[in-house]
């Protein structure tokens, strides 16, 4: 595929994180001839240990660099702090705190990545943004895009992609999505990319270490604000086995860290009630869900009408399951096939029919 | 490719160029040594310590060479402030005078540092009222190096001179825009670089008055009569000699600079900038013109017009690639800070054209037009 023949590609702003990934992107489009302008967002500034190895760490963006002055291609790096901070972190320790388990990931790309990146692109007279997603875009007969699940399903990524308009898909290039990660590396060795072989991020980009009981207090003193409260742990029979020291450390299916006595079955979160701040815990049957409700949803397309059978999945790598699909006024409704683990509030439930993403919005 | 950003850094000019060339197989030797190899780099060092010396009229034994314009500040500010009570700056400093002015803080010195609203030049009435008998120090830059705002140095060292106060003057800016004539000026220590006036890089001067001593910043040889250890860069010294052999040349240039200067900043005007630093009672240099596009982003700017092949900057130049606001631009107009954040600085030398202008102003409108349809807006 030559995507430089393709009339309607122009100039192409990559967004860089300074990983691999986007960085093959980059070497990809720029090899087919493709005018490339390499973009880093400044979303976070890491603090003291946390600034080692981590997107938005200043080695990653000298990373990006380092790769965009090995392709020849300018590099801009532009402050989103403020942005990201607003959309993406405030609600982040917001969710947390009222016990839910957010999606920041998702929040980022429908927010700031992609706006900010295609009003970047529109200053730089760029007809397409591309990303290292693992996603891919389909057109319809009529032109219309569509956005597909990445060819690699254990790196797929469109579960964070969802809700991206029509006119913001057309102007998207995956040109990771027909590949796999081993693919990726491989291009990248092959294009001589200076970190094709840089390991991924495993964390939230603002939460390195992973530690987000400690983020989350951190965020809530540096704002002034009362932590949120001790609770009880209760069980479903609401008999009281313990206490916690508060909502924010506790998302559902987490067994570990409840300091509750050892012993058989194992506990696990079951959910946290919002009103009385208990945490109920009980045996991993409980933790299976036939159904759920899913509000602030985005339809690929028309909402649809009557119900419809789908796939539905409910966290980042879990296996689309099965489920019966009904439209509401303000989201959807999914009964599942087989009962799902752990369908946590706050996190993204994306639909897909085979390939295809056709709705997603965010668990009640 | 249109090159505007010659407050950043200038061209190697031809005759700097060249002397290096010239220069390359005798200056790698120690100039301290006794021997051929080293007197002939020795030559080479005097000489060129001796064309700096005249661009600005002073004996030549009363420069020291250093690497650039930051080391030529530091040395003379951590020099002379050094166990300060009370030291004078702007709030509209570079930062290699501001933070070498901030250590001396830091060592628990009393800092005034004096507004310049829109680029107004504090008074000298306004210095006056600020010298103490505690001050030890009076730092300040000549040129802004964003704006290009100019600040009475004269009228300040005739000040600073009847009151015995040390008065350290980053000339940094001023060197190649403004006849400098140090021995009229009688500061006690005046700093330059060559990266401004068309000479390389790693190259600056300090000036330092006969009667004033200063202890180098670094332990190591005598080198400098004692006050810059270590053996110099004859090449880049080479190179900034040179340039500043020709500096008359340049300061010709500057009615001709003016003139473009005002046609590019009208067409700016024209397209809804608003001017920074050049409100009623300031003065500037012919170099720049500071603008800001109201609810647009500099960075964005620049990095658009980058893409058109125009080089320009907004702020100042960071390490990290991440343009800050405008420092020197948010001090003059602390109420309005979009004229930072939508920042964009063009800066002109001798190489700029009209055609160099016109081809910026294709692109801009270029750009412009875009950002109407990608409403970036600054925040």
């Amino acid at each position: 595929m030559s995507l430089a023949a393709t009339p309607s590609v122009g100039r192409v702003v990559v967004a860089m994180s300074g990983g691999a990934d986007s960085s093959v992107a980059a070497a990809l489009l720029h090899a087919r001839g493709v005018d490339v302008v390499g973009v880093t967002l400044h979303l976070w500034d890491a603090e003291g240990a946390q600034k080692v190895g981590r997107c938005c760490a200043p080695e990653d963006r000298d990373d990006a660099r380092r790769v965009c002055d090995h392709l020849g291609i300018p590099h801009y790096v532009v402050d989103e702090r403020a942005l990201f901070r607003e959309r993406v972190v405030d609600p982040f320790v917001a969710a947390y705190a009222a016990g839910t388990t957010p999606a920041p990931c998702v929040h980022c790309n429908q927010h700031v990545k992609l706006t900010r990146l295609v009003a970047l692109a529109d200053a730089f007279g760029a007809t397409h943004v591309a990303t290292g997603h693992y996603a891919r875009i389909a057109c319809d007969t009529d032109g219309t895009p569509r956005l597909l699940r990445g060819r690699d399903v254990d790196k797929d990524q469109s579960y964070f992609l969802f809700g991206a308009p029509t006119d913001l898909l057309a102007r998207l290039l995956f040109p990771l999505g027909e590949l796999t990660k081993d693919e990726t590396r491989a291009a990248g060795r092959a294009l001589a990319v200076p970190n094709a072989d840089k390991p991924d991020s495993q964390e939230l980009c603002f939460v390195p270490d992973g530690d987000v009981g400690t983020f989350v207090e951190r965020a809530v003193s540096a704002r002034g604000e009362e932590q949120p409260p001790p609770g009880r742990i209760v069980d479903e029979t609401g008999a009281v086995l313990g206490t916690h020291a508060g909502v924010h450390r506790f998302t559902v299916g987490q067994r570990r860290g409840l300091g509750l006595p050892g012993g058989a079955p194992p506990r696990y979160v079951l959910r946290v009630v919002r009103n009385t701040g208990d945490v109920v815990v009980g045996a991993d049957d409980a933790l299976r869900a036939v159904r759920l409700r899913a509000t602030g949803v985005a339809w690929a397309g028309a909402r649809p009408a009557s119900p419809f059978e789908g796939e539905v999945r409910v966290r980042h790598r879990h296996t689309p399951a099965r489920a019966l699909i009904t439209p509401t006024a303000d989201g959807f409704d999914a009964q599942f096939i087989e009962p799902q683990r752990a369908v946590t509030p706050g996190q993204a439930a994306v639909v897909y029919r085979g390939e295809e993403v056709v709705a997603g919005g965010f668990i009640a | 490719m249109i090159y505007l950003d010659h407050h950043a850094s200038t061209p190697l000019a031809a005759a700097a160029a060249r002397a290096m060339d010239d220069a390359r197989d005798a200056a790698w030797a120690n100039p301290s040594s006794v021997h051929a190899a080293g007197r002939r780099a020795r030559a080479l060092l005097e000489d060129a310590r001796r064309a700096i010396a005249a661009a600005v009229c002073v004996d030549a034994a009363d420069l020291v060479l250093t690497s650039g314009g930051t080391e030529s500040v530091n040395l003379a500010v951590l020099g002379l402030g050094a166990r300060a009570q009370h030291v004078i700056s702007s709030d509209i400093e570079h930062p290699a005078l501001g933070e070498a002015v901030a250590r001396l803080e830091q060592a628990g010195a009393r800092v005034t540092r004096l507004r310049v609203p829109g680029g107004a030049a504090p008074s000298v009435d306004a210095l006056a009222a600020a010298l103490t008998d505690e001050t030890a120090l009076v730092a300040l830059q000549w040129v802004n190096h964003e704006t290009g705002s100019l600040l009475p140095i004269a009228d300040y060292a005739a000040l600073c001179r009847a009151r015995g106060v040390p008065l350290v003057v980053d000339a940094s800016q001023a060197l190649g825009k403004l006849p400098i004539d140090l021995r009229a000026l009688g500061a006690d220590a005046v700093a330059f670089a060559a990266s401004k006036i068309g000479g390389p890089h790693g190259a600056g001067a300090l000036y330092v008055a006969r009667a004033v001593s200063l202890p180098p910043l670094l332990a190591g040889g005598g080198q400098e009569r004692g006050r810059r250890p270590g053996t110099p860069d004859v090449r880049a010294a080479v190179g900034f000699g040179a340039a500043a052999a020709v500096l008359a040349d340049r300061l010709a240039d500057m009615p001709r600079l003016a003139v473009l200067r005002d046609r590019l900043e009208a067409a700016l005007v024209a397209r809804g900038a608003v001017v920074n630093g050049n409100d009623a009672g300031s003065e500037r240099v012919a170099t720049a013109t500071h603008v800001a596009f109201d609810g647009l982003r500099g960075e964005v700017l620049v990095a658009a017009l980058d893409v058109e092949g125009v080089c320009v900057s907004s702020g100042a130049a960071c390490s990290s690639g991440l343009a800050a606001p405008s420092p020197s631009v948010l001090a003059m107009y602390p109420r309005e800070p979009w004229r930072a954040a939508g920042a964009l600085r063009f800066s002109l030398g001798p190489e700029s054209a009209d055609a160099d202008v016109d081809a910026a102003l294709v692109a801009l409108d270029r750009v412009l037009a875009r950002l109407g349809r990608g409403a970036i807006e600054a925040r």
